[in-house]
């Protein structure tokens, strides 16, 4: 059985004003990939590229294995994107009738289940369902076929409290036999935090950013310190600097504190910086790695 | 099945060893007896925050060290552990909790007879009103 369950190598999609990529990862096989990354960071365009909905300028995709080409791969795939805005004039059932009739595998027992547990009224027309419910939607009939994959472009986006709740447990059910793969699109901390195991960051196009998540915490933190000096502003692993009091963001706490030692600096405190804080600096470019722009 | 497990914000500890140690302590406690389920990795990495790749390893090192065991498609589940066992991991996390105190105390500049001091006084303040 192949451990990764996408494989990626120079994707790229050139629009006028846009590109995608060069773009290379894997997905491995029991993993949750969160894909974050700014409005406009291409989160879309790149699942667009996965489910075959558009075509690469260059690279190459694998999908369990074998090439894109060979469609076989789209039974054993769930994807929830905008994909059903063409047929908005049909209801939910009528949709779940024409959708049913492409997977062998569809599971309407669980369709039944998950459309009481969501509380969908399935006589409702597309077109007329909130953001919130076509959310739902596409996210039931992303299941229901039993894939091995699923491809998740904000499923929680405009979702109420209660159901991003149950959308959180249904993806940690999909992953408890450690077989199956999820890569996540979200903005969401909260889904980051409880379901994700590697964070990739969409800038503009490029990924900058694979970690996984733990490496954050075991990296990342704020220090207290006694002072500053310029050596220690220009250092590669300070993201972030405040003078009153003197704090550093680093990236690296070990080689932060190799370097302060050096420079004679003491450290009063450190403290691991939430993952929320720790988004913030890794999607917004301008703040990552220019801490001259602070006071 | 949640079980009470956190992970530090000051902690310098990486997290695999604070759950694992956590672990221990609610088993070495009896909080968690023998026969009692546990999370799967993918639960407890949602609990905990982590990743699978931390609650993996976890759940080997204590399995490799007695502490727990595997049955293929049933769970993971508290062993039974030998009180001479119990009675060392206990030990071993109090140990361990006061090295970490001391550490701390020694960093913020403490003479060895004021952390006595302080220690005697704690003790009083949680043992006088019966523990």
């Amino acid at each position: 059985m192949q451990t990764s369950l996408v494989e990626v190598k120079g994707l790229t999609k050139k629009y006028k004003k846009f590109t995608l990529g060069p773009l290379d990862f894997k997905v491995e096989r029991g993993i949750v990939i969160g894909l974050v990354g700014a409005n406009g960071s291409g989160k879309s365009t790149l699942f667009r590229l996965l489910m075959n909905l558009l075509k690469e300028d260059d690279g190459q995709i694998q999908m369990f294995g074998r090439t894109h080409s060979n469609h076989v791969w789209k039974q054993k795939v769930g994807y929830a994107g905008e994909l059903l805005e063409a047929y908005e004039f049909l209801s939910i059932n009528e949709l779940k009738r024409l959708i049913s009739r492409w997977y062998p595998t569809w599971d309407e027992e669980m369709y039944e289940k998950l459309v009481k547990r969501y509380k969908l009224d399935v006589s409702e027309k597309f077109s007329k369902c909130s953001k919130g419910t076509k959310k739902k939607v596409e996210f039931i009939f992303s299941l229901c076929h039993h894939p091995e994959l699923l491809l998740l472009d904000e499923p929680t986006a405009g979702v109420d409290l209660a159901s991003q709740r149950k959308v959180k447990e249904d993806l940690l059910m999909f992953m408890d036999d450690g077989e199956k793969s999820i890569v996540l699109a979200t903005h969401t901390v909260d889904e980051i935090n409880q379901l994700c195991d590697e964070i990739m960051v969409l800038d503009q196009g490029r990924v900058v950013h694979t970690y996984n998540k733990d490496e954050i915490y075991d990296h990342w933190a704020r220090v207290w310190v006694s002072d500053i000096t310029p050596p220690i502003k220009q250092h590669p692993n300070v993201i972030h600097y405040d003078t009153a009091p003197p704090q550093i963001v680093t990236d690296d706490l070990w080689v932060l504190e190799r370097a302060l030692d050096k420079e004679q600096i003491d450290v009063q405190q450190v403290q691991r910086l939430a993952l929320e804080e720790v988004l913030e600096y890794l999607i917004d470019s301008r703040k990552r790695g220019d801490g001259s722009a602070v006071s | 099945m949640k079980i009470p497990i956190h992970v530090s914000e000051e902690s310098r500890e990486p997290i695999y060893h604070q759950v694992e140690t956590q672990i221990k302590t609610l088993i070495a406690s009896g909080q968690l007896p023998p026969g009692t389920p546990l999370p799967s990795i993918r639960a407890l990495a949602g609990d905990v925050g982590c990743s699978v790749i931390t609650t993996r390893r976890v759940y080997q090192n204590l399995e490799s060290a007695g502490f727990i065991k595997t049955i293929q498609g049933k769970g993971t589940f508290v062993r039974e552990m030998e009180s001479v066992r119990m009675e060392e991991t206990k030990q071993k996390v109090i140990y361990e909790a006061f090295e970490k105190a001391i550490e701390q105390g020694k960093q913020l500049g403490c003479t060895a007879e004021e952390l006595g001091a302080i220690f005697q006084e704690t003790v009083e303040k949680f043992y006088k009103n019966g523990g």
